[in-house]
């Protein structure tokens, strides 16, 4: 229990630096989140239209323009300002009923009806509009001869409302900051945890310190094992203060199973994180050196693997280099859950298989790691 | 006495060369043996052997009648060292270092806690158990790291050089705190190349030089090799060289040398050998400055076998 205490006295000394990496994460994390607009909320819109009735008798062509001016915002406009409207944006659909119209209606005929259109999202609801009156009236024309009862019928139909129920609640502004605080966090994990393990180890494995601990009546081997676990004790404890924090931080994502695969995926990089960390700490004595290294591996990976800037924007030549550090497929998973709708095993698959990539990582340095220890006793 | 430890026909080679070559020795209970020799000389070598630090190519370790491998964690409860390097964790305080180490050994609490007071007060260092080793001295550091090595009472310590780069009060207080061990009954192997403290602390002596035995026994055994009683030393301005050949004419003078003003005159025997010198200058109207007399030291001796000085390599 000495190894195991001592190692926690010098990891004391340290929470400096776990504080200072801890604090660059909620600042970046909390200004990005402060930049962020919410697009949960529905806004009601209207598309700008232009109706030319040429049908003035006609009582049809009378309620569609009726409906539309209802429905969308009518521009009145001469006939030579027309196409520029439609290129400036002014309005986003214009419609022009023809002479006649009500009475080939009543005729059983198809009068057309020219549109133009902006081709925009606003266009398509003006014409969604359109047609859903032309279906309405061409499905009651047939039957009712009357024209007032025909415009009645139409009317009585059009009113009728469906009850829309939004099946996904996703705020994606939530996920996306979750996304990024996650993304951001293999900076902070990686650091902390490399940078303590490689520090607190040093000096435990101090060429003097080691010879005096080699001397003394405590087998060496139940040393070794003493300072494994503890060190996989830090990083866990690293792993569920980062978690504390996003649960704080992000509790309406991070209490939902898509907050349980952000944590899922955070622990098994903290892991590798480990991993990596006790293979440095075996190559690397020297204190001094452990800054600089962990500047490199810990700050190099997080911008190269786009913690900083979302892989998206990467070049492929940089997404190619990152595919050679755990780092990319963490944030990879980090990415794909801002981007998956439900929450299922067969969207979670892309995940899984990153979760086990980094796993891969982490036995890879384990293996290296055996592998130096073994030809240092041998040199010894 | 029985044997502590036994060392017999030890050989540790580098690459071919010997820097051990088939060194045997024992420490009786009790004792302080102190291995004397110039940097290089095997001392620190001759202790990582014994104490299963390093692999070696022939010979056999026992201490406390037990063959020593790296795995003899009984005999290692017995042993305490203290290497020349300081060892301690810079991130605790003295109090934590002492307690840390002590610790590797025992494992009660208590008994921990009142052997960790017990070695602070034996270096001297109590009022500073809070510090961090950082803003000791290095005086204090040494001290800090012998409590180190001491802190759960072993009845074998190992001293590899403890004093070296320390201040001369420091090295007092070093050299009283072994004097104490000694008394509370440990057995101590002290490895030196300042042939004054092992005089001063060592039962028995053990020159060492290129990896081999040059001489044992106690201070006044070594010193009937340097073969020599005395050593007169005389600070001169100018001397003639009759005067010198005068000077020689006594049967009892080994050796007379003249080094830029200074007149070392060495005597095989004799009684009163500085006053038949003050009476000869006299007569011959020869000034001086100093004149001393010295008894022949261990450098003497290990001038004497090897043909060097001791520190000379220092």
């Amino acid at each position: 229990m000495t190894v195991f205490k001592t190692f926690w006295k010098v990891v004391k000394k340290y929470k400096g630096t776990v504080l200072l990496y801890t604090i660059i994460l909620l600042v970046f994390g909390i200004i990005n989140m402060q930049t962020k607009e919410s697009n949960i909320n529905f806004v009601g819109t209207k598309p700008d239209i232009l109706i030319i009735n040429e049908d003035k008798e006609g009582k049809l062509s009378k309620n569609l323009e009726n409906y539309l001016r209802k429905n969308c915002n009518c521009i009145e406009l001469k006939q030579e300002e027309i196409d520029d409207a439609l290129f400036y944006r002014k309005i986003n659909y214009m419609i022009h009923i023809k002479k006649n119209y009500s009475k080939e209606i009543m005729e059983n005929k198809n009068p057309e009806i020219d549109v133009k259109s902006t081709r925009d999202y606003n266009a398509s609801l003006a014409e969604l509009m359109l047609k859903r009156y032309v279906k309405v009236q061409n499905v009651y024309k047939t039957k009712i001869k009357n024209e007032e009862d025909l415009i009645q019928q139409i009317n009585k139909n059009l009113k009728e409302n469906t009850t829309v129920q939004i099946s996904s609640k996703i705020d994606n502004k939530q996920v996306e900051n979750a996304s990024y605080y996650f993304s951001f966090a293999s900076y902070s994990i990686m650091a902390v945890v490399i940078f303590v393990i490689c520090l607190v180890l040093s000096s435990f494995k101090e060429k003097n310190v080691n010879k005096r601990t080699l001397t003394s009546s405590m087998n060496y081997k139940k040393y070794n094992r003493y300072l494994l676990i503890a060190s996989l004790l830090y990083a866990l404890v690293v792993w569920i203060i980062y978690m504390i924090l996003g649960i704080i931080i992000l509790k309406d994502i991070m209490l939902t199973p898509r907050g349980g695969i952000y944590a899922l995926n955070s622990f098994c990089f903290t892991f590798t994180s480990l991993t990596l960390a006790l293979l440095i700490s075996n190559l690397v004595k020297d204190k001094n050196a452990v800054n600089g290294i962990v500047n490199i591996i810990a700050l190099g990976s997080s911008f190269l693997c786009g913690a900083f800037v979302p892989q998206e924007f990467l070049p492929d030549n940089v997404l190619k280099i990152a595919h050679m550090l755990p780092t990319y497929f963490y944030i990879s998973s980090n990415e794909l859950l801002k981007k998956i709708e439900v929450i299922n095993l067969k969207e979670l698959q892309s995940i899984f298989q990153n979760c086990l990539i980094m796993f891969l990582f982490a036995i890879f340095f384990i293996i290296v790691n055996n592998r130096i220890s073994k030809y240092k006793r041998k040199v010894g | 006495m029985k044997n502590i430890v036994e060392v017999k026909e030890l050989t540790k080679e580098y690459k071919g060369i010997k820097a051990v070559d088939n060194l045997s020795l024992e420490v009786k209970e009790g004792e302080i043996l102190g291995l004397l020799g110039p940097n290089g000389s095997g001392k620190t070598t001759t202790i990582n052997c014994i104490l299963s630090l390093l692999n070696y190519q022939k010979g056999s370790i026992k201490i406390f009648d037990k063959e020593m491998n790296p795995d003899s964690y009984d005999v290692k409860r017995e042993i305490g060292v203290i290497f020349q390097e300081v060892a301690v964790f810079e991130e605790l305080t003295v109090y934590d270092n002492i307690d840390y180490f002590c610790g590797l050994y025992i494992k009660e609490k208590e008994t921990r806690k009142k052997y960790i007071e017990e070695a602070l007060k034996l270096v001297e260092i109590e009022k500073y158990k809070k510090f961090y080793p950082k803003e000791l001295s290095g005086g204090l550091l040494r001290r800090l790291n012998i409590a180190c090595g001491i802190a759960h009472k072993p009845k074998l310590i190992f001293l590899d050089e403890p004093t070296v780069a320390v201040d001369p009060q420091s090295r007092n207080n070093i050299l009283e705190g072994i004097e104490k061990l000694r008394k509370e009954g440990a057995t101590i192997i002290y490895t030196t190349h300042y042939m004054e403290e092992v005089e001063i602390l060592c039962d028995r002596i053990i020159i060492l030089d290129k990896g081999k035995i040059l001489a044992q026994g106690t201070s006044d055994d070594l010193k009937v090799l340097a073969n020599i009683d005395e050593k007169i030393t005389v600070e001169t301005e100018e001397i003639e060289e009759k005067i010198i050949d005068k000077i020689k004419s006594n049967k009892n003078i080994d050796e007379v040398i003249l080094n830029k003003g200074t007149l070392i005159v060495t005597y095989k025997k004799g009684q009163n050998n500085l006053g038949e010198l003050i009476d000869c200058l006299k007569e011959n109207k020869v000034k001086y400055t100093k004149i001393y007399s010295e008894k022949p030291t261990l450098n003497d001796v290990f001038l004497n076998l090897t043909g060097k000085e001791l520190r000379d390599n220092v």
